[in-house]
């Protein structure tokens, strides 16, 4: 679903991220676990057409982000950072319909699709109100609808849960498992290392724009002789700093 | 494609966002639509309290000296006595009055005049009167002209008793006869403020919705999630672009409004706005549609800068601080031509920016329409338009612009 080909960025002279290349399947939750500044935002925002790579590429769902960004962008949907990004002004059903109209629905599919997702997320008694009046938690459910109203096959989540509280933090992961039953291909960005343990079938871990370990949790674990994978994290990590 | 669709679905969305801005709303409508009416009543309205003021109840005094009771006769009964706006007050201190208000100008007449009358030489009277008060000032010229009169009418009594006919003073008579129509008079009122108001009202009719759009979304958070969506950047670029440019022209339109309705109400309120100068005035209809094409062509070069600048700018404030800068920019070239006459602007106006809508609304509202003119001036527009669009695109374009973080 996802093919990741010797991807790098450069600002500058800055190198965020060195030519990482890994693949994802269809149905599969992928963790990026890097600190800060490590290059995962990067590699999303690329992997979201959103910034040009400097060199390789990746195709998502088939199609080049180089290429084809267009078709990119409709077969993804995104949860960038704490910020749920809704337009204060509109209610949450004309946020969520905005979307659903930029990818080409049509009236009556985004109708119906709102009225499944409110069901769904539980949101039926505030789809009218302004999303600025809402509580952030709200926010955060409508952001998701808005993220999956095009039904994407690939969710793209960059430190979903930064800056949120528990329950709003317990929200974000029954999201991801629930993307994860319908069969949707998910990266997600974190450092939180219980967070890439609890949801993820496989883990990337990258270091100053470099892809250091990549494979299965379980995998990773006994190569390392069943260590943690916070002490795993540290050993790479602490690794390549002395260098 | 349907890249138009997206371009028309983004253009729908920011429109209707802007106008649940009540802050926008505020800026770009109300403020326009109360600007001629409240200008009128502060300019046109004191200016004509002002010069009423100066015309009626002139107040008049006569030095200690002067204040007989033969110089009093010669005052009233024959100086002022077909002014009925000049009355002569009684004061023991003139030049206190002048300075208390109370008298605008005071009269000194030569010690020795009744004599110098009678010989039939000049004798002289003195005005005395306080530059600094303008009301002051502005009745010397009255005084003037009643002593003007007083003289004639001696001048004819002389000649008459010595039997000469009075007309021997007047060899050649003078007579005025305006080429200038009634349309060409009342335009040229119009050709001075209203292209002047019609570009500052476009260029800041924008700013808040540009401001907004970019920027404000960039501050707010929702610009990387609407980047992630299908359309192409240049049609996220366009429809936010044609919604700034419906809001410069909003701009307008209120203020014009607001116009109609001062008008309406009051139509001697609106002596210095455009009101009372618009009936009965009409202007070829193939000007009147260039000129129009031409401004709506200026109001999309403002779109594409502030839509620029918006993209450039790292936050909210400082795209603010870009679209002050712009406006005064532009208020230097609608001052500077304010006072031009249309038969006197230099051909190169009509290829600079803004200059060349400010002259071509000079010459279509002067009543003196060339029509090479308006080609220059809609020609170059249409070249302003296409520039500051595509440094609008580039910008918007530019990754490390649009994500600055
Ligand atoms: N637009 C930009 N211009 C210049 N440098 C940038 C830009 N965006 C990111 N960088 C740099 O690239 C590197 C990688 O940044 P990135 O945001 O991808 O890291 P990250 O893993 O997401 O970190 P964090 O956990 O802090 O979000 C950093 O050194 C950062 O300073
Ligand atoms: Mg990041």
């Amino acid at each position: 679903m996802i093919k990741i080909h010797c991807l790098s960025k450069h600002f500058g002279n800055i190198a965020a991220v060195c030519g990482i290349s890994f693949e994802v399947k269809k149905g599969e939750v992928f963790g990026l676990l890097g600190e800060n500044g490590a290059g995962k935002t990067t590699t999303l925002r690329m992997l979201a057409t959103m910034l040009r790579p400097t060199s390789g590429t990746a195709t998502m769902a088939g199609w080049d982000i180089v290429k084809e960004p267009q078709k990119v962008r409709s077969s993804i949907g995104i949860l960038f950072g704490g910020e749920t990004g809704l337009y204060d002004r509109l209610t949450c059903e004309e946020n969520i319909a905005y979307f659903g109209e930029l990818n080409d629905m049509s009236r009556a599919q985004i109708k119906e699709r709102i009225k499944e997702l409110a069901k769904v997320f539980n949101m039926e008694e505030y789809l009218t109100r302004r999303a600025g009046k809402l509580s952030k938690g709200m926010k955060q459910k409508v952001a998701f609808a808005r993220a999956i109203v095009h039904d994407p096959k690939i969710m793209l989540l960059d430190e979903p849960t930064s800056g949120l509280d528990v329950s709003a933090i317990r929200d974000v992961h029954e999201f991801i498992a629930s993307c994860r039953k319908e069969g949707k291909t998910v990266i997600f960005s974190s450092h939180s290392m219980s967070e890439v343990e609890k949801l993820c079938d496989r883990v990337g871990i990258i270091h100053k724009g470099n892809l250091v370990e990549v494979g299965n949790i379980d995998e990773i674990k006994s190569r390392y002789g069943n260590q943690s994978l916070e002490d795993i994290f540290i050993k790479l990590v602490g690794d390549r700093s002395e260098r | 494609m349907n890249a138009s669709k997206h371009v028309w679905i983004v253009f729908k969305k920011e429109v209707k966002d802007i106008v649940r801005d009540k802050k926008t709303l505020l800026t770009s409508i109300f403020v326009p639509m109360l600007l001629i009416p409240i200008l009128s009543m502060l300019v046109g309205g004191s200016i004509e309290d002002l010069s009423r003021d100066i015309n009626e109840n002139v107040t008049i005094a006569l030095t200690q000296e002067s204040n007989t009771d033969e110089i009093r006769d010669i005052v009233e009964n024959q100086i002022i006595k077909d002014y009925p706006n000049i009355s002569l007050i009684d004061t023991d201190d003139p030049i206190k009055a002048i300075n208390e208000s109370k008298v605008r100008v005071v009269l000194d007449f030569e010690k020795d005049y009744a004599s110098k009358l009678a010989e039939g030489k000049p004798f002289a009277i003195k005005l005395i009167y306080d530059k600094s008060q303008t009301k002051s000032q502005g009745s010397l010229g009255i005084l003037w002209n009643a002593i003007g009169d007083y003289n004639d009418r001696i001048v004819k009594q002389r000649l008459d008793s010595l039997g000469v006919n009075p007309e021997i003073l007047t060899p050649a008579m003078i007579e005025e006869s305006n080429i200038a129509n009634e349309e060409k008079t009342s335009g040229s009122i119009l050709a001075v403020s209203l292209p002047m108001m019609l570009v500052v009202l476009m260029a800041s009719g924008g700013i808040a919705a540009a401001t907004d759009l970019v920027a404000g979304e960039k501050e707010r958070n929702t610009f990387e999630p609407l980047l992630t969506t299908k359309p192409g950047r240049s049609s996220l670029l366009l429809g936010k672009y044609l919604a700034v440019t419906l809001f410069s022209f909003v701009s307008v339109v209120a203020t014009m409004i607001g116009a109609i309705i001062g008008f309406v109400i009051d139509p001697s309120s609106m002596g210095m706005g455009v009101g009372t100068d618009i009936t009965g005035f009409s202007i070829q209809p193939l000007a009147f549609f260039m000129v129009i094409v031409i401004s709506i062509t200026l109001g999309m070069t403002f779109s594409g800068l502030q839509i620029a600048l918006s993209s450039y700018a790292k936050s909210f404030k400082e795209a603010q601080t870009y679209m002050s800068f712009l406006m005064i920019i532009v208020m230097i070239p609608a001052f500077a031509t304010m006072l031009m006459q249309p038969n006197d602007i230099p051909v190169y106006m009509f290829l600079v920016p803004v200059m060349n809508t400010l002259s071509a609304f000079k010459i279509v509202l002067g009543g003196s329409i060339n029509y090479a003119y308006l080609l220059m001036a809609l020609g170059s527009s249409v070249v302003y338009v296409v520039i500051t669009l595509c440094l609008a695109a580039t910008l918007f374009k530019k990754e490390n612009v649009i994500l600055r973080s």
